[in-house]
């Protein structure tokens, strides 16, 4: 292609690039080395490290994302195998698929009257003789919703995967005399493993800005770091803090992203 | 009639990598020419400096007397066929012939019965409502030569056209290719890595290799006349073997002396003997000029191929009719106008006025 | 054989059932009587009146379909138009670089686009209304465009540029006839992915929006933190239908377009 037809499809492009991605970024990193008076200090992250709250909602953070990935991958990995046994994929992937299409916070809104005082599940349990739980306003409740969310997201890429693997490999694996575990095991999961690898990316980094679930559900506390900005932009005005807490969630993102990426390097090196 | 000439075209890649090297050549109106060479020889880099989607690095190219080295792909009276076909999947059969008659805002009532006329001539009728997915690999290789002629180009290029289809296929379509071309009387310039698809349709060949055109002339004189070890073994089997020029029209390889039809060298002169496998007899042993042992033998349908090696183990490949018996002695039998004697290094003007002189000297004497 | 393939279909069935199971109860309790999601009272349409004379409501939804066309529109323009510079970078670093900052906001945390892109218009001075909540859709949809386009520009066979230059075709008619048809299938993709983006975000929106102008989303955030109200039930029942109606009739044309094709497929053979 020629040099001025190109810089035609690029103005619009490089536009986008320098106003929304390196601008904001850019914006928000300064924003996070200054006070409310646009003086530099570093007076947000003294804060954020002097406190053992932030601290402990960063972990919490990632403790809550790394459980709603594991708890989504247990029972997504199991119906993703089975969807590619069954006849007629393509209407099952579209039930699943479905209800992705309905807003989030719609079904966030269903599991408030679910999961109330005298909600469903509680009826449920009565019939037991169980007294009335509360499940609302729960950590608990953050983490099904959350997990009940994200299962879709989950499936897809690995029933891809799985469905791209050669039906004679796994023969071959019976054929020489695996059990179905050891097929399992070393040659269904690895090869099915690009597509959790996406499940998991595509899962991961947006738990952690759920706020409007830890707001409807998870009872109005501010349990992540997700939460935290939201509350320092919409609710305290303290866009400064808020801008150093984004600051430290992107640097978390960069680190959690730098350690896949090289677990991808050393496979390919073996 | 001269159409095309390319003058000292050269054509050198960013990485430093000289694709072609001053390369000149002339093709005349009407005529179907091949560009032969191994993949890498620079010939489809000149079929696409010729059509312009390449620009080369230097050199000119005239059409009809008139430079148009700068002129766009789009305004030449060129088309070409692709390699893979290149046709328009979101188009059906009939879109794509009428593409070029589109852009060119030719008036709907002239399109159709000229689309129609180009896909009759493919035989390709009743196909014109098809989709390009439902056809099979002969009949898009069809579509795509209805859609380059449909727009009555001078020149019409085609790219390893027939590569891609199987060998019954292939043969038919050279047929119907050489049928077109006749029919229409324009110039084809065929680029191909096959021999026997050259030798058996083109007027005259281009030999390249390494960037440099090692031959041309007709497929009768490339094959009986190589100019020089490449061109001999690209060029169908043959039998090179290191030999001495003692006189004009006498050669020594195999530690014998043999008349022959060359002339020209130097006396004493190191040259490169080439004998064709089907132009070798065989024959009894005490009948033959060479004796040797059959190795191997393959039945390929219409002949046998014969692996021999005579005493001083020097490998010989023959064709024969007859099945010969393996570890026996055989005589090889050939005439003087069999053995055609290279010159190491000679190039194609050097043969041509070699040529020229003693036939002029044959000439003389009779 | 036959047991394990029932409990695989028993595996799938149950999760499709929990799936489903808090839109149904959304829906189910749409036409109750009663105030909350605890106890069926009476059949009633007297939620779907309310919604239909809630002129306000009406105007949002209207709103949010008008807001994803359009971001959709303008991202599928810029992203197209990015995926086309892409590929024709002249170098292999140009091209990586480019890529990665694609991707930037595809793998960002909402809030963290949210935040900045707050922080970004604040910046700039432009008013929070529709304005800002367009260009935010936008910017966070035009990297999945060009992730939809980019595959269908490499897989394109490069010759029917050529091909069509050599039956005489100018740069513009080689652009709308030829490249822009190869890569359509890629660009609705892109279209898709970009509205469903734009109807799904609520994140972003959230933190960008203003006074004047609100989305689907966000209005049923601050309603829903007000509590029960069945109004919005009644409104997700009616999503549901949309979505069911629109999923069918995909799911009928790709199954009878597959057919057909088939079918002419062995008619040529005949």
């Amino acid at each position: 292609m020629k040099n001025n037809k190109r810089v035609f499809f690029l103005v619009p492009y490089l536009l986008w690039i320098v106003l929304f991605v390196i601008l904001p970024l850019l914006l928000i990193g300064w924003y996070s080395i200054t006070d409310t008076n646009g003086h530099f200090t570093l007076e947000n992250y003294q804060r954020f490290f002097g406190s053992g709250t932030f601290l402990r909602m960063s972990l919490n953070s990632l403790w809550y994302a790394f459980l709603i990935t594991l708890f989504t991958l247990v029972i997504s990995y199991p119906a993703a195998y089975l969807l590619t046994k069954m006849k007629h994929q393509q209407f099952w992937l579209l039930l699943i698929i479905l209800p992705t299409w309905i807003n989030l916070l719609l079904k966030a809104y269903a599991f408030i009257g679910i999961l109330g005082t005298h909600g469903m599940v509680n009826q449920f349990l009565q019939l037991f003789g169980l007294g009335p739980v509360n499940m609302l306003f729960t950590n608990f409740a953050f983490i099904l919703v959350a997990v009940y969310i994200e299962i879709p997201f989950m499936i897809l890429p690995i029933y891809n995967a799985i469905a791209d693997i050669n039906p004679a490999v796994i023969q071959a694996s019976e054929d020489l005399g695996a059990s179905k575990w050891q097929t399992f095991r070393y040659v269904l999961w690895p090869l099915s493993w690009p597509g959790v690898e996406s499940g998991i990316q595509a899962i991961f980094i947006p738990s952690l800005s759920l706020f409007m679930l830890t707001r409807l559900i998870g009872g109005n506390r501010v349990i992540t770091l997700g939460t935290a900005i939201e509350e320092y932009f919409m609710t305290t005005m303290n866009w400064n803090m808020g801008a150093t807490i984004g600051v430290i969630l992107i640097v978390m993102m960069i680190v959690v992203m730098l350690i896949t990426g090289q677990r991808k390097k050393g496979r390919t090196r073996k | 009639m001269e159409i095309i000439k390319l003058q000292n075209i050269t054509k050198r890649y960013d990485d430093g990598f000289v694709a072609l090297n001053d390369i000149n050549l002339t093709i005349e109106s009407g005529k179907f020419y091949s560009l032969l060479g191994p993949s890498g020889s620079g010939k489809t880099t000149i079929l696409r400096i010729i059509a312009g989607f390449t620009q080369a690095s230097s050199g000119r190219i005239y059409f009809k007397g008139k430079d148009m080295t700068e002129v766009d792909a789009a305004k030449r009276p060129i088309n070409t066929v692709f390699q893979n076909y290149a046709l328009f999947p979101h188009l059906n059969v009939f879109e794509n012939v009428a593409f070029g008659l589109k852009i060119k805002k030719k008036p709907a009532k002239e399109i159709a019965p000229a689309v129609n006329e180009a896909l009759h001539l493919v035989r390709l009728d009743g196909y014109a409502q098809r989709e390009i997915a439902e056809l099979s690999g002969g009949q898009q290789q069809r579509v795509a030569i209805a859609r380059a002629i449909v727009n009555q180009p001078e020149v019409l290029l085609l790219d390893e056209s027939l590569s891609a289809l199987d060998k019954r296929l292939r043969k038919e379509m050279q047929f119907e290719l050489r049928a077109i071309q006749k029919k229409l009387g324009i110039t084809f310039i065929f680029v191909t890595h096959d021999q026997e698809e050259a030798l058996s349709m083109s007027d005259e060949i281009f030999v390249l290799n390494d960037g440099e055109i090692q031959q041309n002339g007709s497929p009768v004189d490339i094959y009986d006349e190589p100019v020089n070890d490449f061109v001999a073994r690209f060029i169908g089997d043959s039998n090179i073997l290191p030999g001495r020029m003692i006189r004009d029209f006498e050669v020594e390889f195999a530690n014998r002396h043999f008349k022959c039809a060359d002339a020209g060298m130097r006396p004493n002169e190191k040259v490169e003997v080439v004998i064709r496998p089907e132009d070798l007899d065989v024959v009894a042993p005490d009948q033959g000029k060479l004796v040797v042992r059959a190795q191997t033998q393959l039945f390929l349908g219409d002949h046998f191929e014969i692996k021999a090696i005579d005493s001083d183990e020097h490998e010989w490949l023959v064709h024969s009719t007859n099945s010969v018996h393996l570890n026996q002695p055989l005589g090889l039998f050939f005439d003087p106008e069999d053995i055609h004697v290279m010159r190491l290094n000679e190039s194609q003007e050097e043969f041509d006025a070699r040529l020229e002189q003693y036939e002029d000297d044959d000439d003389e004497k009779q | 054989m036959k047991q394990r393939h029932l409990g695989a279909r028993l595996y799938l069935i149950v999760l499709l059932l929990v799936l489903y199971l808090p839109i149904f109860y959304l829906i189910y309790f749409s036409f109750s009587s009663g105030q909350n999601m605890n106890h069926f009272q009476h059949f009633t349409w007297e939620h779907y009146q309310t919604l239909f004379n809630d002129s306000r409501l009406l105007a949002i939804m209207l709103q949010t379909l008008l807001l994803a066309l359009l971001s959709g529109l303008i991202a599928t323009t810029v992203g197209t138009f990015g995926a086309i510079a892409i590929e024709a970078a002249r170098s292999k670093r140009e091209k990586s670089s480019l890529l990665a900052l694609n991707n930037v906001l595809m793998v960002s945390p909402d809030v963290i686009i949210g935040a900045s892109f707050l922080i970004f218009f604040t910046a700039l001075g432009l008013s929070l209304n529709f304005g800002s909540v367009l260009l935010s859709h936008v910017a966070f949809s035009i990297p999945i465009v060009v992730l939809m386009v980019l595959p269908r520009i490499k897989e394109m066979d490069a010759t029917l540029i050529d091909a069509a230059k050599d039956l005489g075709a100018s740069s513009y008619q080689v652009f709308s006839q030829v490249l822009i048809p190869a890569i359509m299938p890629g660009i609705l993709a892109g279209f898709f992915m970009a509205l469903t983006y734009s109807l799904d975000d609520f994140a972003v929106t959230f933190f960008v929006t203003g006074n004047g102008f609100t989305t689907l989303s966000v209005e049923i955030y601050s309603r829903a933190r007000q509590g029960i109200d069945l109004e919005v039930n009644a409104l997700s029942a009616i999503i549901f239908l949309v979505v069911l109606i629109g999923v069918l009739i995909y799911y009928f044309l790709s199954v009878r377009s597959s057919r057909t094709k088939h079918n002419r497929r062995i008619g040529v053979k005949l």
